[in-house]
């Protein structure tokens, strides 16, 4: 009996072990592509980096942080991914929550056929999503204008990616049809693995939909909405690919975000320690607001 | 049992991935490495090229290579770049030490970015002088680097131009603004053609398309030559297209209801709608697009109806001074990654395609016109003899102005901007001169 605890101690450290082995070359990609480069990122954003040879990179402290904010297409480029964000993070959950609540109880090949429209975005190559509504907005021949101006509400082509005024929005709904497919599925599944009894029980007892609803399912779900406005947040923080693919940032700078000014910073101007401030920057912002998600999503 | 095998997988797993990194590690600190041959030369290379005309196509270029190799017994592994994110393919690459061994491009990239960064390898050993009195004294020029070496041995070069569609302009009655002979016109005739194209078709005849860099040689032709302003000084060490001509040009374009500033194309998505008949004329283009419209492979100088295409030069004022296009020129570069025997076998593949027997297939490839004078690659081409009348034309290649990279953005920001605005002078003079300001801090 004495000898019992260290034996279990003993167990548990050989299955430790076993489990840190397992994990290993995860462990290995996951410092060399993640860690390292985030280290590397936070380390370049103090110098005065670019891609010249011959000059060595120079520290400059904060240098590039303090540029940052007097950087008028960089606050721009903040601002426009914040409206990115707070449009698409609430239309995404209350879209896929609504499409999701009609669909869970329908016969399984519907629903699985709903599933496989709002997925198909998804699954489909950023290249040729971007060519589909490159065609769909084109200023001369596009068939949204096509059916705008058939339906008597424009008068005349409007070029939606090339007009500050519509550009970002025209992004924001790409953007929503891309990333509401996964949402919809989580919420299938978490809406379908709600406990059938507790449902019932607050029917017995007189509960209406609605209130079974918001008293019953919405409680049981929650996990799953937290996940979903976490990804979310990040993915709309992090919209990169329509940007370079469709406005390349314009018109004038309309739909520049924060990760395609990285990508122009460092590649463009050849700017890599400010790039990298920037990078760091925006890593704050979305931890900052995922934290307040999963605050807020405990206080409930 | 079963924990035994797991830990042993796991081991298996993690010296699979120790194997792999060590095996990677030993080919590159191989010095010379196992590509190299036991007398220390190079029996393979590397090449990166753009789509130069038929240099972005894998066939022509292997029967091109496949000479190479019969002849010298070094292999070549070639990589094909597009201009949408070659850059950034290269910049990586060389930023992480893994260039390419040879790079084909244009002076702007190879001299004025990498060149100017420390990243080439000075090519004045394989330039006799027998071979400076033979290549295109322009072209030659634009390939020094301000201190006197030379990263690029130019292959190929042509004159950027305008292409319109003379069908079109024969329905609108504009073709009499065209002088067809000598593929000129005047700024007022420009404007006339437009109003003409513009009346008779209704909408944008002309794009000025600013969506990105991607053709943007095109604009900056058109809006210097329209009143005779400058993009640089002539020494190429400062930006000066915040002139009052320049501004006169965007305002005339602006003003113009058959000319649009357009943010959502580039350069290429310009031809296409070109091609397709919906713009009447392209500011992007070239010989290579007059022999292949649009690369679809549908007849030399054809839309993709069947209208007869014309190459017109950039319409500036009469009696000023002459029309001056921009230049386009190509040629090979050798990327210094520390290894002489590769930079040796780079060296043997930069003479064979520039400077041997060779050299007419190596520019019949690309579509262009020779920089060696003595190359005659065309004389059987009815399209390139008329061609040729361009090439006087050529004006200065400022491209090998410091700052390069970032005047480009700033060239398409500006036209965005100028775009948007209300078309007031002062709203066209303020983004010219703050775009203008922007590059001039970059070079």
């Amino acid at each position: 009996m004495a000898n019992q605890p260290s034996m279990s101690r003993a167990l548990a450290r050989r299955e430790n072990i076993a489990g840190y082995l397992f994990m290993l070359p995860s462990l290995v990609f996951f410092i060399g592509f993640v860690v390292i480069p985030m280290a590397l990122c936070v380390y370049t954003s103090f110098f005065d980096a670019g891609m010249d040879r011959n000059t060595p990179d120079v520290f400059v402290g904060f240098a590039n942080y303090a540029e940052l904010w007097k950087d008028a297409v960089f606050l721009k480029a903040l601002k426009n991914t914040f409206i990115i964000v707070f449009v698409s993070v609430p239309v995404v959950c209350v879209f896929s929550l609504w499409v999701a609540s009609a669909i869970y109880r329908m016969k399984e090949s519907i629903m699985s056929l709903f599933r496989i429209i709002f997925y198909l975005p998804v699954v489909t190559g950023s290249v040729a999503v971007t060519v589909v509504w490159k065609w769909i907005y084109n200023n001369y021949y596009g068939v949204l204008n096509y059916v705008l101006k058939g339906a008597g509400v424009i008068d005349r082509n409007i070029n939606w990616l090339g007009d500050q005024r519509f550009a970002l929005w025209g992004i924001i709904i790409i953007l929503l049809t891309t990333s509401v497919g996964q949402p919809i599925v989580l919420y299938v599944s978490a809406l379908g693995n709600v406990d059938a009894t507790l449902v019932e029980a607050a029917e017995v007892d007189g509960a209406t939909d609605m209130q079974t609803f918001w008293k019953v399912r919405w409680p049981l779900i929650m996990p799953t909405t937290l996940y979903i406005l976490v990804i979310t947040t990040i993915n709309s923080f992090q919209c990169f690919a329509l940007i370079q693919l469709l406005t390349s940032g314009g018109p004038n700078y309309a739909t520049e975000t924060v990760m395609y000014y990285i990508y122009y910073a460092a590649f463009k101007l050849y700017r890599f320690g400010y790039g990298n401030a920037m990078g760091v920057i925006l890593a704050i912002f979305i931890g900052l607001l995922s934290a307040l998600q999963f605050r807020l999503a405990k206080e409930k | 049992m079963k924990k035994f095998l797991a830990i042993a997988l796991a081991l298996v797993m993690v010296l699979g991935l120790a194997a792999c990194g060590g095996t990677v590690t030993s080919t590159e600190d191989a010095a010379p490495s196992a590509n190299d041959a036991a007398d220390g030369a190079a029996t393979s290379i590397t090449l990166w090229t753009y789509p130069i005309g038929g240099w972005g196509d894998e066939a022509t270029v292997k029967s091109l290579t496949d000479a190479f190799t019969a002849e010298t017994g070094i292999a070549v592994t070639v990589e094909y770049l597009t201009y949408a994110d070659g850059d950034d393919k290269v910049n990586t690459a060389l930023t992480a030490g893994q260039g390419p061994d040879l790079i084909m491009e244009g002076p702007e990239r190879l001299v004025a970015n990498w060149g100017a960064t420390g990243y080439m390898v000075d090519l004045s050993d394989i330039i006799s002088p027998d071979d400076i009195s033979e290549l295109n004294v322009a072209a030659m020029e634009a390939c020094y680097a301000p201190t006197g070496e030379v990263y690029e041995y130019p292959l190929v070069m042509t004159a950027h131009c305008m292409g319109v569609n003379l069908d079109a302009f024969k329905e609108a009655g504009a073709d009499q603004y065209l002088d067809l002979e000598n593929h000129t016109w005047t700024t007022e005739q420009f404007i006339a053609a437009v109003n003409a194209l513009e009346e008779h078709f209704g909408g944008a005849v002309g794009a000025v398309f600013c969506g990105g860099q991607g053709g943007d040689q095109g604009t900056r032709a058109l809006v210097n030559n329209l009143y005779e302003g400058a993009f640089t000084d002539p020494d190429h060490t400062e930006y000066t297209w915040d002139s009052e001509e320049n501004i006169k040009a965007l305002k005339t374009l602006y003003d113009l209801k058959g000319i649009e500033f357009n943010p959502a194309i580039a350069g290429g998505d310009e031809i296409a709608l070109f091609y397709n008949e919906t713009l009447k004329m392209a500011f992007c283009w070239n010989i290579a697009q007059q022999l292949n419209p649009n690369s679809a492979d549908t007849g030399a100088g054809k839309t993709i109806n069947g209208s007869e295409i014309v190459f017109m030069a950039f319409p500036c004022e009469d009696n000023i001074r002459p029309v001056q296009l921009q230049g386009g020129i190509w040629g090979f570069g050798i990327f210094d990654n520390g290894n002489q025997a590769k930079i040796d076998a780079a060296k043997q593949f930069i003479q064979f395609m520039c400077d041997s027997e060779h050299t007419i297939d190596a520019v019949r490839a690309a579509n262009f016109f020779p920089v060696r004078t003595t190359v005659n690659a065309w004389s059987d081409n009815e399209i390139m003899q008329e061609y040729n009348k361009l090439m006087p034309m050529l004006g200065d290649y400022y491209q090998v102005t410091p700052g390069w990279a970032q005047a480009r953005t700033a060239w398409w920001n500006m036209l965005q901007q100028v775009g948007q605005s209300d078309g007031s002078e002062a709203a066209i003079k303020a983004a010219v001169e703050q775009f203008c300001a922007e590059a001039n801090a970059g070079a």
